[in-house]
Parts: C-alpha cells; structure tokens; sequence
C-alpha cells in the first residue's frame, strides 16, 4: 500500500501511469520502477523460481535478484527493480503455464527428490528418449521470448573523459567526488539508480553539494559495465553506452546486502532490509503490515527506524548475534519490542494459498507476520575491482573480501572498501587520492577507523531435513544441493559453482555467491579467504546487443570516377574497402553476357578501366634503387630510365606476397604499383624496413592521391592520339611523364589484358575529366567502359595470376610459374634465402594452364575444385572462365609437379563427385606469342 | 544548424617530407614550426594559410604559398602529393560529434602550442587541426565522400 | 582499450596501432644454415615476459618499438628505433 506524501519522495503523484500485469489493470506513478508499483498495489507475487516454479516476489528491490523479470510485448526479460514504470505497459511474469498465480509447472516442487543438483547429467541414459526431453527442458525452463520480428536496434556509442571516475554515488562515492572535485580534478560520478545518494535515498545535504559543484558531472540512471584496462569503463544508460576514459577510478559500488538461509526463505513477503527501505523512502509503499526483523548487525536497528516511521508493527527482532549491544536495542526495548537474541529462523511457514508468508518458526516459538525484513550483513559489490586486477583477501573482523593491493589509479571506498560505519570519510580519503594520483593536489592520507563489530554474520545459514532452504534464488538451489555437489567430488570452487550452477544466472552470484562460499568452506574444513572467489567477468548487468552493436563505422573508399560508373550503370562489388564496378548493365542483357561484351571490346576495339584502387608508391633518393633491389625478387639497378618491369613481392619465408610494376622515372625516382589489398600494408612494411637498414631514399604513398586508368584494345592507341604529347610508338612496357587531356599524366604501356594498352596515372582531381575526355574521344570508336569480371577473363585469357586467387599463403614464386623473375644472385632480398633453401627440394606442386574439352558444355568446374589423380588429391583449380576468345573452358590450376607436362590429362572433381576431363595446356592461351600488347606503331 | 561543413579541398596545398625538408622549406622563405605536429599560421605578408609539421619530418603546406613547393628539390627532400578532401567544421554540438567519432579528447587539446594532431575518426586517418572553436581536418579522398557522409549523417542526429 | 604513448604523437588508444612482432636479429643469411634459417622465419619467442616489440602508429606511418611486459599487460616504455638489433 502506499504512504502518505512526504518530502523526497521520488514519486510524482499528479502522474498516475496505468499499466497491466498479468492481465490484471493497476495504478501506479511517475517515478514508480514496475517493483514499486506493484508493491503499492498489494501484490506479492511477481514471479515463479526457474525450477520448482515456486512463487516469488520482491526480494532485493536493487536487481541483485531477478524474482521479478517479465515480458513486456517483445521484449524479454524486465527487470522489475530496475525498470522505470511507463505508461500502458502491459507485463507478464516469465516461465510460467498458465500465469503466476495458477502456473501449473509449480507441480515440479512436488519432484524436486528426483531433480538434485546436476541431475541432467546423470538421467538421460538413452540417446533416443532425450529429443523428448530437451523439448520438455526448452518448454519449461528459460525466461522470456524472443521476437524475432523485433527491429534491429543500434543506438550511438560516444567517447567520454574525465580525471577521476567515481563509480557509485552513496555516502562514499559522493564524499570522493567531492573531495576530488576540491583538489581539482576533473570528476565524474555515476549510479545506476535514478538519483544520487545511496542509502539517504536522494536527500541529503551532501547530495546537494556534489550535484553543485562546477567540476562534478552526476550522471544517474548509468551503471558501468565493466572495468577493462587503462581505466576504461563503459558506462550503460538507457539510451547509450559511453566509453569514459579515467585517470584514476574511485569504485564506491557499495554492498549486496545478503539473504539469510533458512527452510521457505523465498516466500514472498520475505526480503532484505535496505529493499523494505527502499520501497517506503523513495517510493512510499508500506511493504508489509507486521514484520519479523531478522538482524545481526547495527543496519538492521537503523533500518527499524525507517520500518517504524512508516507505521510498520515489528513483532519481534530475531538477532543471530549472541550478544546485542545495548545502544542499538534501546530505542526498540523502549517500544517493547521483543529482541530474542542467540535466536533464528528455522523456517518460514506459507499462506494456505502457498503464496506469502504467513509466520516463522524461531527458537523461541511461532511468530505471524506478513513480511520478514532480513539484515544479517553484506558482500562487497566488488566484480569491477576484480576486472581491474585487484588483489582481495578475506577479512575475518568484517567477514568479507577486502581489497588488499589495488592496482595504480585504482582506488576503493566505503563498503565494497570493507568500511561500513565510517563509510564518508572512507570516500574522502579515496577521492583525495585519486586527485593526487592525477597531479590535482596533495593525497590527505586520511586515517579511517576500522570497524569495531562485524556488519556481516559469518553463517546465516540454517539447516533443515526438509530442505527449501535457498541459496541462490536465480537457479533454485537449497544448501543440500551445494553439499550434494561437494560430496559428490566437486569440492573446489570452480567446480562447484559449474556443477551446481550457483552464481550462474542473472544476478551471477549477487546474492548467492558468498553464501556458497560459505558452505563450501564449511565443508571442507577450510576458510573463506582460503577457498576463494570465481573471476568475475563483465557486464555487471546485461547490457542490450543495440549498445554494443552502436553504429559500425565501415569506411569506404571510392575512385574519383565514381559517379560516372554510376552513371554507366555499374554493378558495385566491394574490393577490400574499395568500390569497383564488377560490370556495367545493359538492360536485356544477362551479367555473363554484358561482361562478355565488355570482354569483347578490348579484344576488337577499345576499353577503358578505372584501376584506381592499386596501391601506388613513390621512391626517390640515391638508394632508391638500391632498396627495391632488396624488397623485389627481380634486379631492378639497371632497369633503364623511362621503362617498367613486373614486379614480385616476397616474404621472409619466400612466400609470394605482391605484385606490381616498378616504374623508373629517373635515376634516383621509381613510380611503383602494388595490388589493391596489399597497398596500404605493403607501405607500412617497407617504411619498417627502411626504419631498420635506413638506405637514404624516401617513400611517398600515392594510393589515394592518384587516379589510374587502363585504356586498352587494337583502336586505343587512335582513341588516345591527340589528346596527349607522349609520343604514342613508345616501346612495350615503357614509362612517359607528359600531357594528357591537358592534365600532367604517367602512361605505361602495359600488357595484363592482352592487348595495346596504357595505363594513365593523373591526380586524384583530374580523374573524373579524364575519363570522360578519353569516353568522348573513344565514341566513334564505339569505347565501353570495363569492370573487375571483364578484365578477370581478359588476364585469364593470358595466363596472367592474380596474387591471392592465383597463390595462397604458401605459394613461392616457382610454383606459380615465376621462376624467371627470381634473381639469386643478387646481393640480398627479402626471402632470398628462404628460396634458396627451397630449391634444395622437390617441388611439390606447379600452377599451370589447362583447357577442358571444346565440346564440353556441361556443368563446368569453379575456383578451388580439387584435381583427383588416382583417387587421391592432386592440386586444385584457382582460376576457370568459359573464354570467348577460344570458344572453351579455360583456367589455372595447381597440379602434382610430375603431372605439370603438356597435354597432360586429368581430372577435376565437381561438389557433387562427378569427374570433368582437362589436360594441361600452355599459357597464353590467346595471342600465344604476345603480338598484340607488344605492336609497335 | 547543430554542426556546420566548409569544403576547402579546392585550397591549393601541397606536401614535402624527408630529412631535408625543413631546411628546404626555409631556404625557400617559409617559416618552420620547430615542434612536430604543431603549425603555423602563413598569414599578412605571406598571404594567408598554413604550415603545419606531421611529425618530425613531413610537412603540408596549405594557401597561396603552396605553389613554392614546385621548386627542384634537393637532397632528403621527397615532394608528396596532396590531393585531400578537406573540411572546416563547426558549429553548437562540434565536441559531441567528436566524442562519437574520435577517441582523442579535443577538449582537453591546449590550443595555445597550436597542436597539429594525427589520428583517426570514423576510422578514416585524418589530420586535424583545432583552431579557436573551429576544426580543420584533411584526409584521404578516396574516403572523402564516405567520411563527409557519415559525419553527417551524425550531426543531423545531434541536431 | 589499451593506451599506447608513440613517442611522436602522443598517448593513443591501441586501435590507432599496428603490431609489428617481437624485434628479431636476422642471422647472417650467407652463414645460417638452413636449420638456422628456418627457425629466424618460423620461431617466435612465446614465453610471456619483457619484449622489445615493432608497433606502427597507423595514422602518420610513424614506427617505434615498444618494451612491453606481455605477462603483466603492461607497457614500460616506447622509443623511436635507433639501430640495435
């Protein structure tokens, strides 16, 4: 039920929302999270265990359990804690048949004998009946349903900065915040809740003072995810993840305050003291009408205020503790309250209907209640301290892991700190720290006292011979299943927690790992701080795949000529980053067929191709040419100005990397090309190389600077008279600087495709008019433009390779039919002594042309088809095309070294297994003795 | 308008690197930064521009100036083509645009050593000048298009 | 993200870098044997400890080696290459 208004309220009542759950309709407010709402209402059932299906209801009200998680339309699991109250939203529990009120799975309670820890692994002995029960497995356990109509969603990552990071905005993480802020530094504070203040619940005049000052940003509603290296820490909002860079961070998460273990823990009506105070300071709901208080530590009699102040009777206050000490009971004893000391829960006692609670069962007799308050003490929130590799050990004078060495910039307070009283001067003397450790001011070295009495029990933990006492209310495990484990063999942490799967689901351990931890240790006649802790991984909470997906940024590079392929009609494929037109569509016309046509032009008159993408580099300097005699495998010293020569690129292993053409432009002035992947690494290796032999020559990457055309085909050489001053009878594979289309141009004959062509490197800006100056001339010669499929066919019509189709990871220049451009006996190359090395050895295979029959029009082989020799593999195809020039199928291939003759049959296995005749041919396979791209004028 | 776009790609401008550079560039009348990656204004006498030091030895030149960088060069000078897609951006939300496309703090920048920077936004390399609330950037034109699209694409969101 | 400081430009988050492997001495080629030969190309020094390493700042071309301990995740120092193996 709801409470009068008070001041701080975080509720707005002029905002009613109305929402359904469970098919029933409720009222709620503005500034409600679905849990409050809901408690205000009166209703104690929210949700049904992942097991036995038992009901549940509010138990942390903080999201360090999921009791409450829900399906709202399409989205699955809604945490019910965490999930602000909006305005029609119509909510189900999840994993129930039937409803939370009447599910019908709960009759799995009723077996839970025959379901111990780890059952599965031992049940299902025949392979034949388990489809059946995987089914069942899928029906009846899993929370929620995924859409998957729901739209893909990314929302904008963005980067943040600041000097001291405080994670956590309680009573220490506001005192660090502010202590930082003061010396200085730069501060940003973070909480996941919708306001600042931890356990004040939002008022306070230290909340006042952080949220003015002019060096703090407070940012609520945000939890950090992880603490990954560097003090780089994703913070998650609703809307967005931040990537915040800190120079120190100041981890102030606080506690989980933790459950205690007694037979029906779980009934609804049962919760931790800091949810009951929760739900009546920032949400004014009265949770219950008469509690039983389980305490043992000062936080409960606190707590009691609050329950008191809000009308709450408190039957009895159960204590753990032997002893109470007088100044915490006084102000209860004045009330009469009973205060059983030396006492506990042995059981909780149902509801006729099993849904709450209904009394306990202590030592001293029976109690009714409709609500079991518990603060029996707390684990430190601590999974980001573990991420930023702090080392924690357990300190028996508060029963709880502590930091004990933190690494550099990382700094720890208040309870996750192991400092519970004096938890504001915990936080000042870390913030100071941290400012100091980023050079704002002087670190106080602040003396903080230790805690005088334990906050956190050691054992709260009863056992009962009936069981349904829980441990971990995410995967339903009593305190035998964890000694069933144990026993079993799995008695270390690691295994046990695997076993057994506690710590494993949603909350991962919140509220259940140190209980565990606790048993295990029992068991095993050893200490807390002996067993140890599993790794805790990211996320502290989920975090929705739109955050990580954000918005990809996948760059793209295009040529200058872009816009004019558009026009033509080119059909885009990716090259790397880079856009090239694969062919230019004609309407009517099948992609083979334009590409075809495309093909046909350059044969029988004239084509031009944007080769724009290919990596090209510049070298100058007196050992210009010294460094590409190291680099290339070929001698390129006496490589006569004003010519090219194709060039091999090789690794240290000798293993084919590149290939392009070195152009020399003068004595001590190389232009050289490199293929489209490879540019950008290429010029990264031979700057590295340069770095080590430091040869005085400089490189320059002209890439993108620079557009490159091939124009090519028997009419080209009319198509570019006239528009250039480079004298057109220029010898096959030579280099001119000169004009073309009124534009300071490179030309190089070239031969890849097989006819007279030239290739015209201008600057970038110039590419467009180019182009289109060499379109306009070629139209009577009826010029087509050409793309990537076109010149494919075109190079394989010649038996040209294409480094990384044509070659592998592996391949050296022998295999693939280069030994020519090998030159061992210059002084040194890059791989030189690796081939040297590996001409010792018989080569094992050999890339080499080959035809299939004229008549053969069947299916055809493709790329990586492999060549069965005897049943056995002997080589694969790397290259195949029906070729128009030849009327038949032709291609390259690796085959067995024996089997590299000519004529050679064998044959290529297709992916169904039918077997297609070839036999080895010679390349090229068109224009055998190269006329065409060597005629002269 | 949340951010504002100035194309300034057509600015002549032109690059040199090499370990004789900066004694080229002197001996022809430009003034040197001195720090790598810091620039210059080339402004009054000289007409208007810039010169900024990449790093320990490369060197772009932007403005009317530009044009003495045709001059023959001479030993460790290497000419390097300069053929970017560059950009002055401003406006109201310029640092968030920035916070979502470059990992660098352009806030904490001190502006007064008038840095020169090298890094990388949208994953385009791109070189970046700060210049009091404005920012001057150059890259790569191949990815001219695509960078200006995705910038953007996001400062009509931010708007 | 990791921090990686080039000593030209400055602290930059990791993904502004390339990897360039561990800095490796080239054995004399005319001297080694092939045995020799082959473990410089194919080796590589696995065990986690302080290593001299090429890194590329990728923005500005800019090459450096890094003295990192791979066993702690930790970057000592980073300096331009001066010529020792």
């Amino acid at each position: 039920m709801r409470l009068p208004p008070k001041q701080g309220e975080w509720i707005d009542r002029n905002h009613p929302l109305r929402f359904r759950f469970e098919g029933r309709d409720y009222d709620g407010c503005a500034g409600d999270t679905i849990a409050s709402a809901l408690a205000a209402n009166g209703v104690k059932v929210l949700g049904r265990s992942f097991k036995y299906h038992r009901p549940r209801g509010l138990m942390s009200v903080a999201n360090h359990d999921v009791n409450a998680v829900m399906q709202w339309g399409g989205m699955p699991n809604v945490r019910a804690d965490a999930t602000p109250l909006v305005a029609g939203m119509d909510l189900t529990a999840v994993n129930t048949f039937g409803g939370v009120d009447k599910d019908k799975a709960r009759i799995l309670g009723w077996f839970s004998r025959f379901l111990p820890v780890g059952f599965y692994y031992k049940a299902f002995h025949s392979k034949r009946l388990f489809p059946l029960w995987e089914k069942m497995f899928r029906m009846t356990t899993g929370l929620g349903k995924v859409d998957f109509a729901t739209p893909h969603l990314r929302t904008p990552k963005r980067y943040g900065f600041c000097d001291v990071l405080v994670i956590g905005a309680g009573t220490s993480g506001l005192s660090a915040a502010l202590a930082a802020a003061e010396q200085g530094a730069d501060v940003a504070i973070v909480d996941e809740n919708a306001k600042p203040g931890g356990s004040t619940h939002g008022a306070s005049e230290l909340v006042a003072r952080v949220v003015a000052h002019p060096r703090v940003r407070v940012i609520t509603d945000t939890y950090a995810a992880g603490y990954y290296t560097d003090h780089w820490v994703p913070l998650i909002e609703r809307g967005r993840m931040t990537k915040m860079r800190a120079r120190a961070v100041v981890v102030a998460s606080g506690g989980y305050e933790q459950p205690a273990v007694f037979r029906n823990n779980d009934l609804p009506g049962i919760m931790l003291a800091s949810g009951a105070q929760r739900l009546i300071r920032r949400w004014s709901v009265k949770p219950a009408q008469r509690i039983v208080l389980l305490a043992a530590n000062a936080d409960a009699y606190l707590a009691a205020e609050d329950f008191l102040a809000a009308g709450i009777e408190i039957a009895a206050v159960v204590d753990l503790r032997d002893v109470v000490p007088e100044a915490q009971k006084s102000a209860l004893a004045a009330r009469r309250i009973p205060v059983h000391a030396g006492d506990c829960i042995l059981e909780a006692i149902p509801t006729a209907d099993g849904n709450s609670v209904a009394s306990v069962r202590t030592k001293s007799g029976e109690i009714t209640c409709d609500g079991v308050f518990v603060s029996v003490g707390w684990a430190p929130a601590a999974p980001l301290l573990y991420q930023a590799g702090t080392k924690m050990r357990y300190d028996d004078s508060v029963h709880q892991f502590v930091p004990e060495k933190l690494p550099d910039g990382a700094f720890a307070c208040g309870r996750v700190n192991g400092i519970h009283t004096a938890r504001s001067l915990d936080g000042e003397r870390a913030g100071s720290a941290a400012a100091a450790h980023c050079g704002f001011g002087v670190d106080r070295a602040i003396f903080v006292p230790a805690e005088t009495e334990s906050p956190t029990h050691p054992w709260p933990i009863v056992a009962h011979p009936q069981g349904k006492n829980f441990l971990d209310f995410d995967e339903d495990l009593q305190v035998a299943d964890l000694e069933n484990a144990i026993q079993e063999g799995f008695d270390n942490i690691e295994l046990m927690k695997r076993y057994s799967t506690v710590g494993m689901g949603p909350s991962q351990g919140k509220h259940s790992n140190m209980n565990a931890l606790r048993v295990l240790a029992r068991c095993t006649g050893s200490t807390p701080g002996e067993v140890g802790t599993t790794t805790a991984r990211p996320f502290f909470h989920p975090v929705p795949m739109s955050h990580l997906a954000g918005r990809g940024f996948a760059p793209e590079r295009r040529t200058p000529m872009h816009a004019r392929h558009e026009a033509a009609g080119a059909v885009w494929m990716s090259a790397g980053v880079w856009q090239r037109p694969e062919y230019y569509a004609v309407s009517g016309q099948s992609r083979l067929d334009c590409i075809r046509g495309e093909a046909d032009a350059v044969r029988n008159g004239v084509g031009l191709i944007d080769v724009g993408t290919l990596g090209k580099l510049e070298i100058r300097g007196p050992q210009a040419a010294e460094f590409l005699e190291r680099v290339y495998i070929s001698k390129y010293a006496g490589l006569k100005v004003g010519m090219t020569r194709y060039a091999v690129m090789c690794d240290e292993s000798g293993v084919v990397i590149d290939d392009g053409v070195v152009a020399r432009l003068a004595e001590d002035h190389f232009y050289f090309t490199t293929t489209t992947s490879g540019a950008a690494l290429i010029y990264r290796e031979l700057s590295r190389w340069n770095t080590i032999w430091k040869l005085d020559c400089g490189i320059v990457n002209l890439t993108g600077a620079m557009a490159a055309m091939n124009l090519a085909g028997p009419k080209a050489k009319a198509v570019l008279a006239g528009l250039t001053d480079v004298d057109l009878s220029l010898p096959y594979l030579a280099v001119r600087e000169g004009m073309v289309c009124g534009v300071s141009a490179r030309l190089m004959r070239v031969g890849f495709v097989g006819e007279w062509g030239v290739e015209i490197h201008v600057p970038f800006e110039h590419g467009a008019a180019v182009w289109d100056a060499l379109m306009a001339a070629g139209k009577s010669a009826g010029i087509r433009p050409f793309g990537v499929e076109a010149q494919r066919l075109l190079r394989l019509e010649k038996g040209h390779i294409i480094i990384g189709q044509d070659t592998d990871g592996l391949t050296t220049p022998g295999e693939a039919a280069l030994d020519w451009a090998v030159k061992l006996d210059k002084p040194f190359f890059v791989g030189q002594r690796s081939l040297q090395a590996i001409a010792r050895k018989p080569r094992r295979q050999q890339l080499v042309g080959f035809m299939l029959p004229a008549e053969h029009t069947a299916e055809a082989p493709k790329e990586c088809h492999l060549v069965i020799e005897d049943g056995e593999i002997a080589g694969r195809v790397t290259s195949i095309a029906w070729s128009p020039s030849l009327s038949r199928y032709i291609g390259l291939a690796y085959v067995r070294s024996d089997m590299a003759t000519a004529d050679r049959k064998f044959h290529i296995r297709l992916t169904g297994g039918t077997l297609v005749a070839a036999r080895v041919a010679k390349t090229p396979f068109y224009d055998p003795e190269n006329l065409r791209q060597k005629e002269s004028a | 308008m949340s951010v504002q776009f100035q194309d300034l790609s057509t600015t002549p401008r032109a690059g040199v690197k090499g370990p004789g550079a900066a004694e080229w560039l002197k001996q022809l009348g430009l003034p040197v930064p001195d720090v790598p990656n810091t620039w210059l204004p080339l402004g009054g006498a000289l007409g208007g521009g810039l010169i900024a030091r990449l790093g320990n030895t490369e060197f772009l030149v932007e403005g009317p100036e530009s044009v003495k960088l045709a001059a023959p060069i001479s030993h460790g000078v290497y000419p390097v083509l300069r053929q970017d897609t560059a950009l002055v951006l401003k406006g109201a939300r310029l640092n968030d645009l920035l916070l979502e496309t470059c990992s660098v703090n352009f806030l904490a920048i001190n502006r007064t050593t008038r840095p020169a920077l090298l890094t990388s936004i949208v994953g385009v390399g791109v070189t970046a000048i700060p210049d009091g609330d404005e920012l001057r950037l150059w890259c790569d034109s191949t990815y001219g298009e695509w960078f200006l699209d995705t910038l953007r694409t996001i400062a009509a969101e931010l708007a | 993200m990791k921090i990686m400081t080039c000593p030209i430009n400055g602290p930059r988050a990791i993904t502004e870098f390339a990897y360039g492997g561990e800095i490796r001495p080239m054995p004399d080629p005319a001297a080694a044997s092939d045995d020799q030969w082959a473990d410089y190309v194919f080796n590589r020094n696995g065990a986690p400890g302080v290593k001299q390493e090429w890194w590329c700042h990728t923005p500005s071309n800019t090459w450096f080696v890094a003295e990192r301990d791979t066993e702690r995740d930790a970057i000592l120092r980073t300096y331009l290459y001066t010529g020792e193996a």
